[in-house]
């Protein structure tokens, strides 16, 4: 691993002060959350930044609450070890905590931040295909004031948002659902854990007690430049009556909506047939009520 | 003696378990050195090109650099079994990855930093990346001075270009044999390359001392002695000038053998003015510039009666060497030889073929050529099995070695555990019975495969043991702890023939200039030829100590016995004294008793190289099936091992909880190469892969239930009847996961490894084709 280049660090105590720190300093600067993209990106990336601004000293930026709409704000600091285990989150969203019980190892998620994992933007990363689902509203910070995005425009390629240089990911917000919603999400890749997604899928919707399903949001991740929403797919099902045979057919229709490419790791024909297995099951899953271990988290995937 | 053992065949911990998990162990990538500068290397960013010129007068300007060399300046070449592979490259390079130059500064950064600044220019050669394509008639050499190469006397040169090895098999007639046969299966198999990734990259660290003429090498490298030569023969330097000492060694697998970062730190170190030098690769240089295992393109054809026999097998194997000849040779033989499989085969035909390529350099790794082998063979004959309606298990016993079967490279066998571990490995799965899991789309197979693995023959293993008169026992032996538990194993052994407790025993640093000569630490040899000198040089140790004894407690030699650290008559075993007593009142406070010993496993006659036919091939030889239920989801092609037993004839368990770790670790390596290794290169010579984020290992995760079972037959001449165990843990696992998958979804899948993507293609051509 490459020493880095020296670089100032700055550990501000404001927002105010941490997004002026951007503007005054110039470009070339970043901020610091875990830092699991951040330093790896420099130590083996060759990412040279000029200045950090570490984030971690700027109080109130991580924390899981409920507020009295039924809205819930999840701090931009906040661990995806901390909403993986949150009682909370667990209990509304199970499938979101799943999503964050994904990503790498548990030293990882005890470091890595939810706000790191979005504004990372990676087109792989795990807990934005179920955040793009449940609706989530981003709340962006400069000096200047304060911007609310949809998450689902907030990417715009592989480690682009609409996010300034000066501008701080403060919190995100999951609007108040309806309290039959349930969801899935469902990574898929070669090895069970520590590995990146090959395509991730996550699938919301209200279920009625007759199985019909309305509000359908299906969401894909790792399979375009952004996660990416499945629209067309989503219609197959929406004010249906879940069965296997609409599954299926929402699965083939999400396939092909992906965009995905070939790499080292896999060919885009065979993401795009994963695309169409995983969104099945996902759809089929939520409906079963959340995974309850890792086991069953793990034999849901087949 | 026939007393009772007291720690041999006991669960004994691990004697580095300590300094292991608690980190205070220095391994060979931990070491610094006083004064030491740092040095990198520039890789070739050609796979095969002609070197047009190097310029380094920028990379020597920059401050902080001691030294830039490049082959003009190590204008020397080394190599196990052909004197092939320069220091640094000479004229041409022959891989990517392949190290031109390199560069000592005061630090890594610095010398990274003018490594770039080497400039180097180049002229493309035709890239060969196909083993089979480089070989054909026409083809450029990519090693154009091949045959005045220096070569070991077993070596036949191929007729076709590109060859460094072609080993022959011939037995009986196989095209009478195919002729006498009801049933002939012929397929072509595929072994893809992977990498041992042993947890420590590769480091070096090289010191030349001008005024002494000595040299000396810090390295964790499996066989000092083997390196210790090939520097010697290299550099035309006396034996006696060079020194290698071991760092503790954190996981090879076969990998740290040989030569790969010790030549670069050499070459610098004779320009940096007696300042040491440490050469140390990244992930991603242990990857592209040390060691591979063999890609294997596999031709197997068999022949069968209708009731199960075999009459004929004939395979035709290409071993993909890479750039170097480096252990191709050797696994060319040994892998080859036993390829077709623990069978009776009247007709026989193999050639083996090592084939140069513009790769990174393949080498000795874990299971030493058998892997390959087994894939290709222990699928077949399911798949004959299969298409006489047999059960793979009966057409198997019909055909396996037993006791005193003739093989069909010309040796009687003794000692022969197979058929035992193929009943336990298939038991302990319950193997025939139908797994209870029922879930649409998720299909469930059960599927299993033996193997007999050689051992390098013939070696010598020497070994001295000291006791001292404060009753300490020093074993100076020079194997090396790889992980693998030798320090134990051999503690063990000393502690058993001293009668002494297990913490009085300790092991001496492996150092060349203290430790008497050992062949190497490869090829699962190290228990039984170490193991034999250990004991011999512990009973020699004793006997001195007896004869001493004998007039102290004023009884004969033969009246005395030795336990708990004590020399006592055996009629009245309260007239005793301590070991360390004796040896004080022998030779005063500071004295000493060594016993020395030396062990070689005489073979016969030399490998014919006509017909690969031996009375004696190997020293022993190791048996194992395993056994492997899997689940393969349909729809995704995800290949899952839920179970896997793995019963190994280790002669005698000398540690059974050490045979245990070994049967499961040898377990997850094969399952990682099974389901998801390999090691992508592209038509340009480039790895795709070179970390861990895309070369997959896996990890606990991943792994089933593991079920390690132990047979012991006896083999008379291994230490209490031991045999070896390192290699074949994952020899035959590969083959068992095949077999288990083509069990649960009816399809051969013939090239490996059976990654999700890989499956999921198979079951959909299977679906078309059957639409
Ligand atoms: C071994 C390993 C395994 C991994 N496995 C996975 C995986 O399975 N799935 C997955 O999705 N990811 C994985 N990751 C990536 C990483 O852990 C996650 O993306 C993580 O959530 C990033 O969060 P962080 O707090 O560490 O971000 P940092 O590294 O601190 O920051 C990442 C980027 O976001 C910016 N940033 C961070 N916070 C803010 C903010 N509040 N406002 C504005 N900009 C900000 C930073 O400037 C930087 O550019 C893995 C990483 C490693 C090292």
């Amino acid at each position: 691993m490459k020493r880095t280049e020296a670089f100032d660090f700055y550990q501000p105590a404001t927002l105010q002060e941490a997004s002026q720190l951007l503007k005054d300093n110039g470009p070339g600067g970043r901020f610091l959350a875990g830092g699991t993209d951040l330093v790896i990106a420099m130590k083996e990336k060759g990412l040279l930044p000029k200045y950090i601004v570490d984030l971690k000293r700027v109080p109130g930026l991580s924390g899981i609450r409920e507020n009295s709409d039924g809205s819930i704000a999840i701090g931009a600091l906040t661990t995806l070890y901390t909403i993986e285990t949150s009682a909370l989150i667990k209990k509304k969203y199970p499938f979101l905590a799943q999503s964050a019980a994904e990503v790498g190892s548990i030293q990882i998620r005890n470091r890595a931040t939810i706000g790191g994992n979005i504004s990372n933007a990676s087109p792989s990363a795990d807990t934005s295909p179920a955040l793009v689902a449940l609706g989530v509203t981003a709340t962006i910070a400069s000096a200047s004031g304060e911007r609310k995005i949809p998450v689902e425009e907030f990417f715009k390629g592989p480690g682009q948002s609409v996010m300034n240089a000066d501008e701080i990911l403060t919190e995100i917000t999951i609007p108040k659902t309806a309290a039959n919603l349930v969801g899935e999400y469902i990574k898929f890749s070669p090895r069970e854990m520590m590995d990146l997604a090959y395509v991730g899928v996550a699938a919301v919707y209200n279920l009625a007690a007759d199985k019909k399903c309305t509000g359908v949001r299906i969401v894909l991740g790792a399979v375009a430049p952004t996660p990416i929403r499945a629209k067309r797919a989503e219609a197959v099902l929406e004010g249906q009556i879940l069965s296997e045979a609409l599954a299926e057919k929402a699965g083939q229709t999400a396939a092909e909506e992906a965009k995905p490419i070939s790499d080292v790791r896999s060919s885009a024909d065979y993401r795009r047939a994963m695309v169409g297995t995983m969104t099945k099951r996902a759809l089929l899953n939520a409906a079963t009520g959340p995974a309850k271990s890792w086991y069953d988290r793990r034999d849901r995937r087949y | 003696m026939s007393e009772e053992l007291t720690v041999i065949g006991k669960p004994v911990t691990r004697v580095d378990a300590y300094e292991k998990v608690t980190g205070q162990i220095v391994y060979g990538y931990d070491l610094t050195l006083p004064n030491m500068l740092y040095g990198k290397a520039l890789f070739s960013p050609k796979a095969h090109a002609k070197i047009k010129k190097i310029d380094i007068s920028k990379a020597k300007a920059l401050p902080g650099v001691v030294a830039v060399v490049t082959g003009a300046d190590a204008p020397w070449t080394h190599g196990e079994a052909v004197k092939d592979k320069p220091f640094l490259a000479h004229g041409k390079v022959r891989y990517i990855g392949e190290p031109v130059a390199a560069v000592a500064a005061e630090d890594e950064d610095t010398a990274q930093a003018a490594v770039k600044l080497i400039e180097v220019e180049y002229e493309d050669l035709p890239v060969y990346i196909d083993p089979e394509e480089a070989c054909k008639p026409g083809c450029v050499e990519i090693h154009e001075d091949y045959d005045g190469y220096r070569k070991a006397p077993f070596m036949v040169r191929g007729a076709a270009p590109n060859i460094n090895e072609h080993f022959k098999l011939r037995t009986g007639d196989v095209a009478k044999g195919f002729a006498e046969s009801d049933l002939i299966l012929d397929e072509k198999y595929y072994v893809p390359i992977i990498q041992h990734a042993a947890m420590e990259p590769h480091s070096a660290h090289a010191q030349w001392d001008k005024e002494s003429g000595r040299l000396t090498i810090w390295v964790a490298n499996d066989a000092p002695f083997r390196a210790l030569h090939e520097i010697s023969e290299a550099l035309a330097m006396d034996k006696e000038k060079i020194r290698f000492i071991n760092p503790a060694q954190g996981g090879g697998f076969g990998s740290k053998g040989g030569l790969k970062c010790e030549p670069i730190a050499v070459a610098l170190a004779f320009q940096t003015g007696g300042r040491p030098v440490r050469v140390k690769f990244n992930r991603e240089e242990t990857f592209i510039s040390t060691l591979t295992r063999h890609a294997a393109t596999v031709y197997c054809k068999s022949g069968v009666k209708k009731d199960g026999t075999l009459v004929a097998r004939e395979m035709t194997i290409y071993w993909d060497a890479g750039a170097y000849a480096e252990k191709s040779p050797t696994v060319c033989i040994r892998g080859s030889l036993p390829a077709p499989g623990p069978y009776r085969i009247p007709h026989v035909k193999v050639d083996g073929y090592a084939v140069y390529t513009n790769k990174p350099v393949a080498g000795s790794y874990r299971g030493y050529g058998i892997p390959q082998g087994a894939w290709a063979g222990e699928q077949q004959m399911d798949e004959l099995a299969i298409k006489l309606g047999m059960d793979p298990i009966d057409i198997r016993m019909k055909n396996i070695f037993v006791e005193g079967d003739m093989s069909y490279w010309g040796e009687q066998l003794h000692a022969v555990g197979l058929k035992e571990t193929l009943i336990k490995a298939t038991e302990a799965i319950e193997y025939g019975k139908k797994s209870p899991i029922n879930k649409p789309g998720l299909k469930i197979g059960k599927g299993f495969a033996c193997i007999q693995k050689p051992t390098r023959s013939p070696t010598t293993s020497n070994a001295g043991v000291t006791v001292n008169a404060q009753g300490e026992v020093t074993v100076f032996a020079g194997t090396v702890e790889i992980g693998q538990g030798c320090n134990t194993i051999l503690s063990q052994v000393a502690a058993e023939e001293l009668k002494v407790p297990m913490d009085k025993v300790i092991m001496h640093q492996l150092d060349t200039d203290v430790i008497p000569y050992d062949a190497s630490t490869t090829s699962s040899r190290s228990t039984y030829h170490m193991g034999n000198a250990v004991r011999s040089a512990s009973i020699h140790a004793r006997e001195q100590i007896m004869e001493a004894a004998a007039p102290m407690l004023e009884v004969g030699v033969q009246e005395l016995a030795l336990g708990d650290g004590k020399v006592f008559a055996k009629d009245q075993p309260q007239q005793s004294l301590p070991i360390g007593e004796v040896v004080k009142r022998k030779l005063g406070i500071n004295g000493v008793v060594r016993g020395e010993a030396s062990y070689t496993y005489e073979i016969g006659k030399d490998l014919d190289l006509e017909t690969g036919h031996s009375d004696h091939a190997s020293a022993f030889y190791m048996y194992a099936t395993q056994a492997a239920e899997v689940s393969v989801d349909e729809e995704s092609g995800r290949v899952r091992v839920l179970r896997m037993s793995a019963a190994h004839d280790v002669g005698k368990a000398i540690n059974p909880l050490n045979c245990e770790a070994q049967i499961e670790g040898g377990v997850v390596m094969g399952i990682g190469s099974a389901i998801h290794e390999e090691l992508i290169i592209d038509a340009t010579g480039k790895v795709r892969n070179p970390s861990f984020l895309d070369y997959h290992l896996v990890t606990s995760l991943d792994c089933p239930q593991l079920i390690p079972i132990i047979v012991e037959c006896h083999e008379p001449e291994g230490p209490y009847g031991a045999k070896g165990l390192g290699e074949p843990g994952l020899a035959p696992t590969p083959a068992a996961i095949g077999n288990a998958v083509a069990d649960a979804i009816g399809i051969r899948i013939y090239d490996l490894p059976l990654k999700p993507e890989n499956v999921f293609w198979a079951l959909q051509k299977n679906k078309k084709s059957a639409a």
